[in-house]
């Protein structure tokens, strides 16, 4: 005769033998990820040394809090710009091309030696408009003025096409209606 | 095939299929066309006015427009992409755009993908608040009206797919927003918390609360510092093109701790599939896929809600051994090493077929194939059964003297389709309820006709166009008397009869006594009524018939089911599109429990033990000889235990002490049994007669397949690991067989497919491989994989290929003493499942319903004294239950309605007789009469106000987008850029 019975005796394991399977687990995991936990108390160590462990801790233990200071603090206008600016200026270095940007800062960098060097010269020799107009002919004064002559052409010409890729939609639409308004 | 027609698209002459419209034809082509409110379930919507293109020179909706021969569309003119950036601009006024911190930001936001899609980096319309406080109210899902868009895809889903007619957007006041029934909190309303809404919303606006607060990296912060948070969000954005950028980058990393895994539901039969987002243990949503072949989105509640029982307290983790008063957890050496030796002795002592198996239909076709293999091939006896005994044998039973296959004629499609649906003795809308919804769908958008026969008016009655209530247990009688006068008017179809079906003759000379005036006598229903049944069959093209427990658990449930089968023959409803008969399977996996051989008389496949040819074949591939006699049932088991010829039982996933009939009777057999094996998720009411309790894994923590009532095998994934030291029932079985000595080594349960496959003809072509993800396979499946969504195309499954037309009779219910004058209909709730083992864990379901409770008529409350609430005792000859009375008029005159949800003294089957139907041994549970007392009169009404049955549901056809066109304030963006044009120009 089987009654109905509903109560279940857990199998109620002794602090002990808690504690033991506990260590056991972790012992296992230790050595499964030997290699890891090694790299990763190193890294421990270097952060400890320099007191980011701490400032880590600090940070977490009142996570809530800390979040809505630095929320609070960064919804303010200021913080707000210059989120805003650095993802602007994060759009525009995307679209510099430094291949052909390259030979121009070599030569920006020779010409930074050279007005030091002349700089350090500067007590021996007085510059005046004859001299600048003599050194026009110096070969290398006068690559340097092709150069900039360049540029200055480059930035005049029409941007039509980059502000497109930069500018919001609605802008760009007023800009073409006013087009075929022409 | 759809002619093809020529079209031009931005200049280029191309041909595309006809009969569809300009959005569909561009979308199979690279041309991306932005489409917020367009969903390829619900269609064209029309509210969102970001799909506008410009066809013959004219500003469209694509969503809307059929192409035609000739058109010439332009999708990438200034003017067009002006348009669609109009639309857009008014979603972005109503939805705030905070992706990083919001919780749908995975990846399938509508909105975000459109903004992304269209490159706007601002607004021309700033975002304004709505006047309106995000309702919180309802336990699964919440509304945030600041963020939602107004595309009415809720609204569609509510109204014309699952048509509980809840939702509707109110277009007329200043900020229209989504509103409940006639503007009342969601929890109150008529709501079925179905999910359809959270499930189509394209955005954040309607979202199930798993998700609120879990989903995202940055989302479950407080309310304090979460909304400076998407101030600043909002306040650098230098466009939305770098915000999008980040709030992808924090999609794609959720995907790193949120999993989403394929699975099939496990509750009713309809089987339907979804993904499942989980986040360790936790369930953050079900998310249903327009791919899944059973329901594509929709769900019920318990299939969209109803999970938490996976992670109930409850549950058990480890096997429990009877000690004294009370189970000792032991370890899994300890219980199965027991369970071997029992069951060895007694097979020693008294022979093999003192032990019996009682397989699940909630468990997988690979465990019912175990299950029964460990009791034929290990033990040595057929005992083996599965409580499809309890509800639908006697369907399985009518279709084999008619056609043949013992499952659905055709698919879920078919009844979609279907002229004419006719629902027999089932509560569809409530059993199968993602089923109903295509009914409903049908009935109110396709004109498709609903007869209803049943004693009590559901919902589907409600809606029908004819409902016609006979007395109970004789459905027979009029099938048999609309059957004979369509035969009689020349209404039959001749042609199909002579060339597909046998047995006219005399099937007709039975049918004479069954004349309109006798079926008036006996079912009280009028002689022009049936006429009218009769016209309305003859009148469709096609035919379906839905039946379910109302037909089946009565004494001649096997001959009803014959005689719907015999209706739907002699009217040449069969094995064509939309036809044929559909018993509705009521567990997840009834049908493929029988269709992997848990039954006391049939292998897999339904090939007969008592064949010799076939238990040659089953000797070759399991090595042992099959015994040769059929077994016992269940119902003859529980017979077996009283009189002592049965010692041992192996009982898996079903708690058979409640939901068998009689249940006293049965409580009494499992106490004479000598040893008494229990698997189950929980300690149930008939674990707790067991000697050994085994903890089992649900579907969503192992691997198989189910089949659904279509005859559908579909694949369900592993989403969680096993709780505790629960196993997978397959594993289960495993290592109990290789303790009694078998050498199985399953590793996966598509070893055990396989195996089932090579030795079963039915399911032959059954594979993983091609059951991956969603795909599907309906049987009978054919060794190249090829599968049979219609059946009988090709002829009926018997020697000559014709099906046969089969005489029954109509059997009289039980007869019961006159004291006991109240007629106990009884059977399932929407929202809970069986004995509510599972659902109850559901707190959101149980704050809604918390109760069993009984339906009492309007008359009989008069008559009695009885209001809601008030607490009554129903006895029967077996016993009887308490429960709490609610008034309606769902149940009319001396019939009440007992849900069977309840393991405690409101369990239905404390009233139920061990009576049977004659064919089939399943349970006569329809027949019942009790009689009635007041035990306290004022109580407290069961039903919560917030339960769905008290709302208020405000019909309508979609989201009456008209009306958003005649506001004041609305200008159709085409017509806007037009008009900015000649001002400008």
């Amino acid at each position: 005769m089987a009654e109905p019975i509903n109560k279940i005796k857990r199998i109620e394991l002794t602090e002990e033998e808690k504690k033991r399977l506990e260590l056991e687990e972790l012992e296992n995991a230790l050595l499964e990820n030997k290699d890891a936990i090694m790299e990763s108390l190193k890294i421990m160590e270097h952060m400890h040394d320099r007191g980011i462990l701490e400032l880590l801790s600090g940070l977490f233990g009142q996570g809530d809090k800390v979040m809505n200071t630095l929320v609070k603090a960064m919804d303010k206008p200021e913080s707000v710009n210059s989120i805003k600016n650095i993802m602007l200026l994060g759009g525009t270095i995307g679209l510099i091309d430094v291949k052909q940007l390259e030979p121009l800062l070599i030569r920006l960098n020779a010409g930074i030696a050279r007005v030091a060097d002349d700089f350090e010269q500067e007590d021996e020799k007085k510059t005046g408009i004859f001299q600048l107009i003599k050194s026009l002919k110096d070969p290398d004064v006068s690559r340097a003025m092709m150069i900039m002559v360049t540029f200055l052409k480059g930035m005049g010409e029409t941007t039509e096409e980059l502000k497109e890729e930069m500018q919001p939609k609605e802008q760009r639409k007023q800009e073409d209606n006013s087009k075929t308004r022409n | 095939m759809v002619a093809k027609i020529q079209v031009n698209i931005n200049g280029i002459d191309v041909d595309v299929s006809g009969d569809q419209t300009v959005l569909q034809a561009l979308n199979d082509t690279s041309i991306e066309v932005p489409s917020v409110c367009y969903h390829p379930s619900l269609g064209a919507i029309e509210t969102c006015d970001t799909c506008i293109v410009k066809v013959n020179g004219e500003f469209v909706r694509a969503c809307s427009t059929k192409l035609n021969n000739g058109d010439s569309i332009d999708t990438f003119s200034m003017e067009v992409k002006e348009a669609q950036t109009k639309g857009m601009d008014q979603l972005l006024y109503n939805h705030e755009l905070y992706c990083t911190v919001c919780d749908y930001n995975n990846g399938g936001c509508e909105i975000h993908n459109t903004v992304k899609e269209m490159k706007i980096n601002h607004q021309a319309i700033p975002f304004d608040k709505k006047p309106y406080m995000v309702d919180n109210s309802h336990p699964f899902y919440r509304y945030d009206p600041d963020q939602c868009i107004l595309c009415g895809r809720c609204v569609e889903a509510c109204q014309d797919v699952q048509v509980t007619e809840t939702l509707t957007i109110d277009w007329e006041r200043e900020r229209p927003r989504v509103i409940w029934d006639n503007d009342v909190p969601i929890n109150e309303s008529s709501c079925v918390s179905c999910g359809h809404c959270s499930t189509v919303c394209p955005c954040n606006a309607m979202m199930e609360k798993g998700m609120v607060g879990e989903a995202g990296y940055l989302t479950g912060i407080e309310e304090e510092t979460l909304r400076p948070m998407i101030e600043i969000t909002k306040n650098v954005e230098t466009g939305y093109g770098s915000i999008l950028t980040i709030s992808d980058m924090e999609a794609d990393m959720r995907d790193e701790r949120i999993k989403k895994t394929k699975t099939v539901c496990t509750y009713c039969g309809v089987g339907c599939s979804f993904d499942i987002w989980t986040k360790g243990r936790e369930i953050l949503k079900v998310d249903p896929q327009v791919d899944a072949p059973a329901n594509g989105i929709s769900t019920c509640v318990k299939g969209k809600f109803g999970w938490d029982y996976v992670n109930s307290e409850e549950r058990l983790t480890k096997p429990l051994i009877r000690e004294g008063d009370a189970f000792r957890e032991a370890e899994w050496e300890e219980a199965l090493n027991l369970i071997a030796e029992k069951f060895t002795e007694v097979k020693n002592e008294y022979g093999p077929d003192a032990l019996s198996f009682i397989s699940s239909s909630k468990c997988t076709n690979e465990e019912s194939y175990l299950m029964q293999k460990l009791g034929r091939a290990v033990i040595g006896t057929n005992n083996i059964d599965n409580c499809s005994r309890y509800c639908q044998t006697p369907a399985t039973m009518g279709l084999f003297r008619t056609v043949g296959h013992g499952g659905d004629a055709g698919s879920i499609k078919d009844i979609e389709m279907a002229e004419l649906v006719i629902i027999v003795g089932s509560n569809t809308a409530e059993a199968h309820p993602v089923l109903a919804t295509r009914v409903k769908s049908s009935h109110k958008l396709n004109g498709q006709k609903l007869i209803v026969s049943d004693l009590r008016k559901h919902e589907m009655a409600d809606r029908s166009d004819l409902f016609i209530q006979p007395k109970q247990s004789t459905d027979i009688v009029w099938l048999s008397a609309v059957t004979k006068y369509i035969i009689d008017q020349g209404w039959a179809d001749e042609k199909f009869l002579a060339e597909k079906v046998n047995g006219r003759e005399e099937f007709v000379k039975n049918l004479e006594p069954y004349t309109l005036e006798y079926a008036e006598e006996v079912t009280g229903i009028e002689k022009d009524t049936l006429v009218k049944v009769a016209e309305m069959i003859y009148e469709a093209n096609s035919t379906s018939i839905l039946w379910a427990m109302g037909v089946t658990q009565h004494s001649g449930g096997s001959d009803t089911s014959t005689a719907i089968s015999n209706l739907l023959l002699v009217t040449g409803n069969y094995s064509k599109p939309g036809a044929g008969a559909y018993p509705l399977r009521g567990h997840n996996n009834v049908q493929g429990a029988s269709d992997f051989g848990s039954m006391p008389d049939r292998l897999p496949g339904y090939q007969k033990v008592t064949d010799p040819e076939v238990r040659k074949k089953f000797k070759k591939g399991w090595g042992v000889e099959i015994p040769a006699e059929p077994g016992m049932n269940n119902h003859d088991m529980v017979e077996g235990m009283h009189d002592g010829t049965l010692k041992a039982m192996y009982l898996k996933g079903e708690d058979m002490g409640i939901v068998d009939a009689n249940i006293n009777h049965v409580h009494e057999a499992y106490k004479k049994l000598d040893f008494f094996v229990v698997q189950d998720l929980f300690l149930t009411r008939t674990a707790e007669f067991a000697d050994v309790v085994l903890p089992a894994s649900p579907s969503l923590e192992k691997e198989g397949t189910f089949t659904n009532t279509e005859r559908r095998i579909q694949r369900l994934y592993r989403a969680l690991e096993p709780l505790g030291d629960s196993k997978p029932d397959w594993q289960i079985i495993t290592e109990l067989a290789n303790k009694l000595g078998a050498d199985w080594n399953y590793n996966h349960p598509s070893e055990i497919m396989s195996e089932a496959a090579m030795l079963t003809p039915l399911v032959a072509g059954v594979t993983y491989e091609r059951l991956e993800g969603y795909n599907s396979l309906q049987w009978p499946v054919a060794p190249d994989g090829t599968d049979t969504p219609l059946l009988f195309k090709d002829g009926f499954p018997f020697p000559d290929g014709k099906a046969r037309l089969y005489s029954v009779d109509w059997t009289k219910p039980i007869e019961y003493d006159e004291k006991y004058d109240i007629h106990v209909n009884n059977g399932r709730l929407l929202e809970h499942f069986h004995e509510g083992n599972m659902t109850y864990q559901s707190e959101g379901i149980t704050e809604k319903t918390p109760s069993v409770f009984l339906e009492v008529s309007e008359e009989l409350a008069l008559e009695r004294g009885i209001k809601d609430g008030t607490l009554v005792r129903l006895s029967s000859p077996y016993g009887n239950v308490k429960v709490k009375a609610v008034v309606t008029d769902r149940v009319k005159g001396k019939e009440v309605y007992l849900p069977m949800n309840d393991s405690g003294e409101g369990a239905i089957n404390l009233l139920t007789s061990s009576q049977a139907d004659k064919d089939t041994d399943t349970p006569a549970y329809k027949e019942t009469q009790a009689k009635l007392e007041i035990l306290q009169t004022d109580g407290v009404n069961p039903l919560p106000k917030v339960n769905h049955r008290n709302g208020n549901p405000q019909p309508q056809i979609g989201v009456q987008v008209e009306r958003k066109w005649a506001r004041k304030d609305y200008i159709f963006p085409g017509d806007q850029v037009k008009k900015e044009r000649k001002t400008n120009g």
